[in-house]
């Protein structure tokens, strides 16, 4: 379809990420450092490689959710011609689905009907979600398990994201920070994302399908995009 | 006459259906003394809400025509434009929109921010209209003004800011206190027309004081003064937090909001206050003219009744004695007997009967200033027209207008319809851009077309109670496109050879998909090989050609059209035959540039109970839908989904059916796409079918 350029640059192909059906990823970050657009980049890579994708958002809006998709592959159209844009569109659109929640309306009972209303009504067979804004705070582990035992059941490859906090220094002996410094081990792959001095953004990977990475790994990304930059 | 423009508020009442807009308006009316008796919108007593003056509306309790009314509270003056909730009459929220400077959203407090409170306040932000929210209908049970306030802030982004906190909830609701004063205010009187103002109950005091300072945190934002005051803990005066609420009103970056129950004559006098104190007087608001003379320049509107008039005609109605012109002045003075110009026509007008509107009942008066809202009698024009003094040639800048997206072939039962038929179809199409009516020449039947099917409904409604026309209905029909994918030429000569002289005409060259626009004519002929006079005819051909697809029969749209070749004859050729040629031209190229159906796709979305959500979704992927998102809320869910409106007749009947009348859906156009194979080939067939019956 002349995307390959667009899989090619993403950051997920070139780590060889995000292959494995029933894996679990965590992307970590302070605010605004590019969580929610890397969640998007991951779910655009699915989606380009002919999957289908759920994301789900804890507290934001519909629109505010769709609006990134469109940010982003616009950033990306700017960048890459495509033969036919319009067509690119529609169908991320297509195999994309928006579920937001508000704060306290998401939970793993709410979480598995609306997937099952999906499923067996044939509506729309998610073969990736990723989730944004779950309040890892607030979870506890218990919590976190039983995610990860639904979505183990349903095949279905997931990554969620988490906010770090600046003054929070409680570290996993792998290494993630808080908040999931005691849910860490759950997660297939852990990504943290830190700002450089370049204005990139830095990322680096602690885990990756579980096995540990050597510290320095890491790779620099345009913030607008989370696409690799060039040069 | 000296009006004091400062004192001029001009506002729109807006909201989702049923959210009691026409139950608050007959309370300010009542309050502010024009009228002496209140009515219910589906009264008892036959009567009817006074701003429902179309037997239609009284009928189905619900408000179409935005009618204009004229009140005063303590020394202002209020214009009060009441706008329809329903989506499918946007346009007519939209051109009231326009001439607002200020408005009350309403939000029922049990179903808080819906779909169409989301539709109308984006509609507002996009014309700049600053707003109070009025959560009204605190005496229903699960009432929560504070979960609608957060809703106002997550569903609208607005920084919505609450100025009161209700005393009981339900049917224990006694009155508010008001964040600003501290006072604690009651309705007493078998009205609510005495207000009694005491000390805040104890049991409300921490909770005021706690809302209080989350008030003066919002607003300091907007006053350096109040913010020092804040921070040096001196006492606050009123005037100060008025003035920095005021401030972010009308820079739309703070929504005051208010609460009471409209139904039970609770908190309506403070909201009238809020209006007063917080709205925008038309010195607050830039409008913008065109300068017809100067290219269209942009010319800000001076509000000053010195200068020359401009008006805008917004709203036309047809009154019982002939047509009635809404118009709000911009600056200048309309006055009786003084000579007018219609902009868009050129045509001089006198002014006759001027006056100023309550519903159905008006006052004569004799001139009007700039910022007021009036009417015009007897005036022949268009609703969008602008009016201005003889010296002036401006235009307030036109109104973006939607294409039509459904039609309806109608026809008159008798011959006496037949006639008021076409009166009524002239006059619903001045009064309304969106409402269109045509002839078709094939099949000899008039259709009209409109934004929605409950658009059509309502005037083949009133077609019946006001014109006595009645007519019968044939099936909706979707308004389908065809258009090209893929480049094609053509090289088509047409020659015709019948004694005498002869046609001949060849056209040349390419067409190509557009992916803006709907047709582009580029003459690339070097050489003369078709001479000059000839390349408006090949034009003319195309254009005609674009008007009816091959496939269905439907217009063409997104078609660039190039002529690079060609050739032609001394005596035979002529505008005639270079017309006929492009026809060839266009169907050759047509036939192998790959054509395709589009059909409008409208954005839906379903809110209700959270239990429905499955059965919802099902629904709408049944009819070719495409979910684009759902959102949860406790037990509330909406779902987003985009939907060819062809699949969408009848919509209604299977939602109410499906979550026992819980559920409900709004629907706006939101582009046009291309039709699954499957259903191409059916639309064709059919299409065939008809062609070779008739």
């Amino acid at each position: 379809m002349g995307y390959e350029p667009l899989v090619n640059q993403n950051p997920l192909r070139v780590l060889n990420l995000g292959r494995g059906s029933k894996q679990l990823g965590l992307v970590m970050a302070r605010a605004g450092l590019g969580k929610t657009a890397l969640l998007v980049q991951i779910a655009l890579d699915s989606i380009l490689r002919g999957n289908r994708v759920i994301h789900v958002s804890i507290g934001e809006s519909i629109d505010k959710t769709r609006a990134w998709y469109d940010d982003i592959l616009q950033f990306i159209l700017q960048d890459h011609s495509v033969s036919r844009p319009h067509e690119l569109i529609d169908m991320v659109a297509r195999h994309r689905m928006i579920m937001t929640f508000k704060e306290d309306a998401f939970s793993r009972p709410r979480l598995e009907e609306r997937l099952n209303d999906l499923i067996l009504q044939d509506i729309f067979r998610p073969n990736c979600l990723v989730v944004d804004g779950f309040d890892f705070e607030s979870a506890d582990r218990a919590v976190v398990e039983d995610i990860k035992e639904f979505l183990e059941s349903m095949s279905l490859q997931a990554w969620f994201s988490a906010t770090r906090h600046r003054n929070d220094d409680r570290v996993s002996p792998a290494g993630v920070p808080a908040p999931c410094h005691e849910v860490d081990d759950l997660f297939d792959t852990v990504i943290l994302l830190k700002p450089e001095k370049d204005a990139t953004i830095e990322l680096e990977i602690i885990r990756n399908n579980g096995v540990s990475v050597d510290a320095g790994t890491g790779l620099k990304l345009d913030p607008s995009t989370m696409m690799i930059k060039e040069g | 006459m000296k009006r004091d423009l400062d004192k001029v508020r001009n506002i729109g009442i807006s909201a989702h259906i049923d959210s009691g807009k026409t139950t608050l308006t007959e309370r300010i009316l009542y309050y502010t003394q024009r009228i002496h008796a209140i009515h219910e919108v589906r009264g008892k007593d036959g009567v009817g809400a006074t701003m429902d003056s179309m037997e239609l509306e009284k009928e189905r309790g619900i408000t179409i025509q935005s009618a204009a009314t004229y009140c005063n509270w303590k020394g202002h003056d209020i214009n009060i434009i009441d706008t329809p909730g329903h989506v499918d009459f946007t346009v007519e929220v939209e051109r009231a929109l326009r001439v607002l400077d200020g408005a009350i959203l309403i939000l029922c407090s049990v179903g808080g921010v819906q779909s169409q409170s989301i539709t109308v306040d984006r509609q507002m932000t996009r014309y700049n209209v600053p707003r109070i929210a009025f959560i009204n209908k605190c005496d229903r049970t699960g009432a929560n003004p504070y979960r609608v306030t957060q809703q106002l802030r997550d569903k609208l982004n607005l920084n919505a800011i609450m100025l009161q906190i209700p005393i009981g909830l339900e049917n224990d609701m006694e009155g508010v206190v008001d964040l600003v004063t501290m006072k604690a205010i009651y309705f007493d009187g078998d009205q609510g027309d005495k207000l009694r103002y005491e000390e805040i109950p104890d049991q409300l005091k921490d909770e005021a004081e706690e809302k209080r300072e989350e008030l003066l945190d919002a607003v300091s934002m907007f006053s350096d003064e109040l913010m020092e005051a804040m921070l040096e803990e001196q006492e606050i005066p009123e005037e100060m937090i008025h003035a920095a609420i005021r401030k972010g009103t009308l820079s739309l970056e703070l929504a005051p909001v208010m609460i009471g129950s409209a139904y039970k004559n609770k908190g309506v006098q403070p909201l009238l206050d809020a209006v007063n104190a917080y709205l925008p007087c038309p010195l607050d608001v830039e409008n913008i003219a065109l300068d017809l003379d100067n290219d269209e320049a942009e010319v800000k509107v001076s509000n000053d009744p010195n200068d020359d008039l401009v008006a805008l005609a917004f709203k036309l109605e047809d009154g019982r004695y002939g047509q009635l012109t809404y118009i709000r002045t911009y600056q200048g003075v309309i006055r009786k007997g003084d000579t007018i110009i219609n902009t868009r026509t050129g045509k001089k007008l006198k002014v006759g009967r001027l006056v100023r509107l309550h519903s159905d009942e008006m006052e004569e008066i004799e001139e009007a200033g700039s910022g007021d809202i009036v009417a015009l009698f007897g005036v022949d024009c268009a609703s969008g027209d602008t009016f201005c003094a003889p010296s002036l040639n401006w235009s307030m800048s036109s109104m973006h207008v939607p294409a039509p997206v459904i039609s309806l072939a109608i026809s008159p039962v008798d011959n006496k319809a037949q006639g008021n038929m076409s009166k009524a179809l002239n006059r619903f199409t001045k009064e309304d851009p969106t409402f269109k009516t045509f002839v078709d020449h094939e099949t000899n039947e008039t259709i009209i077309s409109g934004m929605g099917e409950l658009h059509l409904e309502v005037y083949i409604e009133r077609m019946k109670r006001e014109y006595g026309a009645e007519v019968e209905i044939g099936a909706p029909q979707v308004a389908y496109r065809e258009t090209i994918t893929k480049r094609a030429d053509f090289n088509y000569t047409h020659k015709k050879q019948t004694g005498g002289s002869g046609q001949f005409g060849r056209v040349g060259g390419y067409m190509e998909p557009l992916e803006e626009g709907e047709y582009e004519f580029v003459d690339e002929i070097v050489g003369g090989v078709i001479p000059r006079e000839y390349i408006p005819s090949c034009d003319k051909g195309f254009q005609a050609s674009m008007k009816k697809g091959t496939l269905i029969g439907a217009p063409i749209t997104g078609v660039k059209l190039v002529i690079n070749d060609g050739s032609f004859h001394a005596v035979d050729s002529s505008d005639m035959a270079f017309q006929q040629a492009a026809k060839g031209a266009f169907r050759e190229g047509y036939a192998k540039a790959n054509p395709v159906i589009m059909e409008p796709i409208m954005k839906v979305a379903v809110e209700g109970p959270s239990e429905f959500q499955g059965a919802v979704m099902g629904s709408l992927n049944q009819r070719r839908g495409m979910i684009v998102g759902t959102f949860e809320e406790g037990n509330y869910t909406v779902v987003e989904a985009e939907m060819p409106l062809s699949e969408m007749f009848g919509y209604s009947t299977t939602l109410r059916s499906l979550t026992q009348g819980k559920a409900e859906f709004t629907m706006e156009f939101s582009s046009y796409k291309q039709v699954p194979k499957s259903v191409a080939e059916e639309l064709i067939k059919a299409f065939q079918a008809e062609k070779s019956e008739g």
